[in-house]
């Protein structure tokens, strides 16, 4: 690759993914060609909305997806094929090498049995540990993960954890085989905002700490932000723009990524500011159409956006994104300003005529 | 617990109450059981007779066939009201009097005795044929659940389910005992290992369509775990599939099958009736139809408590399984 940048070999590389599921519908598109590299000791942070394929992709890197979906595409792990260790059924791969945290702790731990067992039972089948060696190492782990008293939750049910604690087990969980990488899948969307951050520091100093490489998948960049080395946000199945985060957070391209953040409330906004919501919905992907995905929704939309899908141009490793008309270019002023005099956009998006939007 | 138990105890009692009631009240209403204990001499007129207003025709000795009468009544207590008997009755069972045929004269509790032992052995096999058959087969079922093997399963399970039990006997003991002589045709008790092995074939007559339907609940429930998050979560640790499917899937979706298994206990009770009638097995359901046929009420009611007692122990069992099976239950 002699457009590669970053130096070393990436421990997770992806080359254009695609994960299709057969409906009664038609076909969904979930991934269109996803590619991305993931460093040791990293964070990459996959950042869109429901829909957008983050999760599928998480899945897929954790063969965790229905026997039903179609998978094509690269997904190589310290030089090895993790398609073909899955499909081979190696042992001692997934939960050693590479583990994940669900988005819901209320669910991801088996209501009938024991916290401490749960976490034991990894070390017993991935190290061969012995019972109470193992159920030693989990009250290690749920002290490591900041649980009070592990002593006495080692033998007690997720029912009678918080969801915030239940997340923290459930992270013990996925470190107790000191794995390399860690995709978490939105860990703290259900949990309660005030248990958000602390969850979100211990990931980060447990990576740290550890040297493991992460995968945050969020919909939320106020949640990339300050904990992700690099971004990738993604739409209607694709990444849409990639970068490391400062250039993606201060010099982004894509009207989506621009979009996203202004959603997002600041601390510093006055009060009673207005947050823009992104007007319009996520597209369908049955049957997308040969067009920029989020046109319909973009206030820079013009004639050729409906004309194809945008290639990711760029750098790989560097800040790389899929507009024609990217925001913040002149390309993108023009855009902007003949869908303002025109007060709609190529794609019949209504605009506010100039220094329009709401103050 | 301790209130979880006394409220079960109370339970028990209630239903004993309820079910003893009615089974004594038809047993009475049935006909005069009387006539049952001493036959024609029930006809007799022995108030007229010792009133001398009518003529003792008995020709040995006189006012013998009253005596007759007189004993079996106060025997019966059938001088008594009915729901005065009732109580009496009741108080018999407390002390443990069962009281006695009508048919022999024999005391209830020993034909019980006689007889449950070959009931409990055929009920219990077939549980545990039905929980053996259909746990392995729920569980393949529900791993490749849409397959061809899901598929001919379900159209099996359909078939067990819709095959009335005698026709099920008869077809089985054609082909496996007079065809294939694997088993033998006939009840044999001379020793128990020829016992348990004469019942196989009872057992697999009452125990297969039972499979059948615990096989459908266990599959659904199992196909709808295996969506759960925690399942992923297991898949993500790096489990193999089996051990994710045993020690995390099965157990939380056991419910449908334990309660079905608690509640189905009673229709066993039912289907070994017949079961017994087609293998000549001398058990409590081949005694039961004789006993009603002949109005033989302390043996009906007898069994009849039985039974109540037994199903209403299972589903107690059964209640304290579901909060072995899942520890949320306990805190409630």
């Amino acid at each position: 690759m002699a457009e590669q940048v970053a130096a070393g070999v990436p421990l997770l590389s992806v080359r254009d993914l695609h994960v299709q599921f057969p409906t009664e519908r038609g076909t969904v598109n979930a991934v269109n060609g996803v590619s991305f590299d993931l460093y040791e000791g990293k964070t990459l942070a996959i950042v869109g909305e429901s829909g957008s394929g983050k999760s599928v992709t998480a899945k897929t890197l954790m063969n965790l997806l229905p026997r039903t979906a179609r998978v094509s595409g690269e997904v190589t792990y310290d030089g090895k094929d993790v398609r073909a260790l899955a499909a081979e059924k190696v042992k001692h791969f997934f939960g050693v090498q590479m583990t994940m945290v669900f988005q819901d702790p209320m669910t991801s731990l088996n209501p009938v049995k024991k916290v401490g067992e749960q976490i034991a039972e990894t070390l017993r089948y991935h190290l061969g540990r012995s019972r109470g060696d193992a159920l030693e190492e989990a009250e290690e782990l749920l002290n490591v993960v900041g649980i009070p008293e592990p002593g006495r939750r080692v033998s007690q049910y997720p029912h009678e954890l918080s969801g915030g604690l239940r997340q923290r087990v459930v992270i013990a969980m996925a470190l107790a085989c000191q794995p390399r990488l860690l995709i978490a899948d939105e860990p703290t969307t259900a949990v309660d905002v005030t248990v958000q951050k602390h969850l979100l520091d211990l990931l980060d100093e447990l990576r740290r700490d550890r040297g493991m490489s992460m995968i945050l998948i969020t919909h939320d960049l106020g949640v990339a932000h300050g904990r992700a080395d690099d971004v990738a946000v993604m739409y209607a199945g694709r990444v849409v723009e990639t970068a490391d985060a400062r250039t993606l957070f201060f010099d982004m391209r894509h009207p989506y990524t621009e979009a996203l953040l202004r959603s997002i409330p600041r601390i510093d906004d006055p009060v009673h500011h207005r947050l823009d919501p992104i007007p319009g919905r996520p597209p369908e992907l049955v049957d997308p159409p040969d067009a920029c995905a989020f046109a319909p929704r973009c206030i820079y939309a013009q004639a050729d956006c409906l004309g194809g899908v945008p290639e990711l141009s760029g750098l790989v490793g560097l800040h790389r994104f899929a507009c024609l008309h990217p925001t913040g270019t002149e390309r993108g002023m023009a855009a902007m300003s003949a869908n303002r005099a025109a007060g709609v956009t190529a794609a019949g998006l209504p605009v506010a005529g100039s220094g329009g939007g709401s103050g | 617990m301790a209130r979880f138990v006394l409220r079960r105890v109370v339970l028990l009692f209630a239903v004993l109450f309820a079910v003893t009631f009615l089974g004594f009240s038809a047993m009475n209403l049935l006909g005069d059981p009387l006539v049952n204990v001493v036959g024609v001499l029930a006809e007799l007129d022995c108030e007229g007779i010792e009133a001398g207003l009518v003529e003792d025709t008995t020709v040995d000795a006189a006012s013998r066939d009253c005596d007759t009468v007189a004993a079996a009544k106060a025997q019966y207590h059938l001088d008594r009201a009915v729901p005065v008997r009732y109580v009496l009755w009741l108080g018999d069972m407390a002390t443990g009097d069962f009281g006695t045929s009508f048919q022999n004269d024999q005391p209830v509790s020993q034909v019980i005795r006689e007889k449950l032992p070959e009931t409990l052995i055929l009920l219990v096999m077939a549980q545990i044929v039905s929980l053996g058959v259909a746990i392995p087969w729920g569980v393949i079922a529900a791993y490749r659940a849409n397959r061809a093997f899901d598929r001919g399963s379900t159209v099996a399970s359909f078939g067990l389910l819709s095959v009335p039990n005698f026709a099920l006997g008869v077809v089985l003991l054609y082909l496996l005992a007079l065809r294939w002589q694997v088993f033998p045709s006939a009840y044999e008790s001379d020793n128990l290992g020829g016992l348990v092995y004469s019942m196989v074939l009872p057992a697999l007559t009452l125990g297969l369509p039972l499979a059948a339907s615990y096989q459908r609940l266990l599959r659904t429930d199992l196909i709808t775990t295996l969506q759960e998050d925690f399942v992923h979560m297991a898949r993500a640790k790096g489990l193999p599939p089996l051990r994710i499917m045993f020690r995390h899937a099965l157990r939380p979706s056991l419910f449908s099958v334990v309660t079905v298994f608690g509640v189905s206990t009673g229709a066993l009770i039912g289907g070994s009736l017949v079961v017994e009638q087609i293998f000549g097995i001398p058990g409590i359901g081949r005694e039961i139809v004789t006993a009603v046929i002949r109005d033989d009420f302390p043996v009906v009611l007898a069994i009849v408590m039985l039974v109540a007692v037994t199903f209403v122990v299972i589903n107690f069992l059964v209640d304290l399984f579901y909060s072995w099976l899942d520890p949320r239950v306990r805190a409630r």
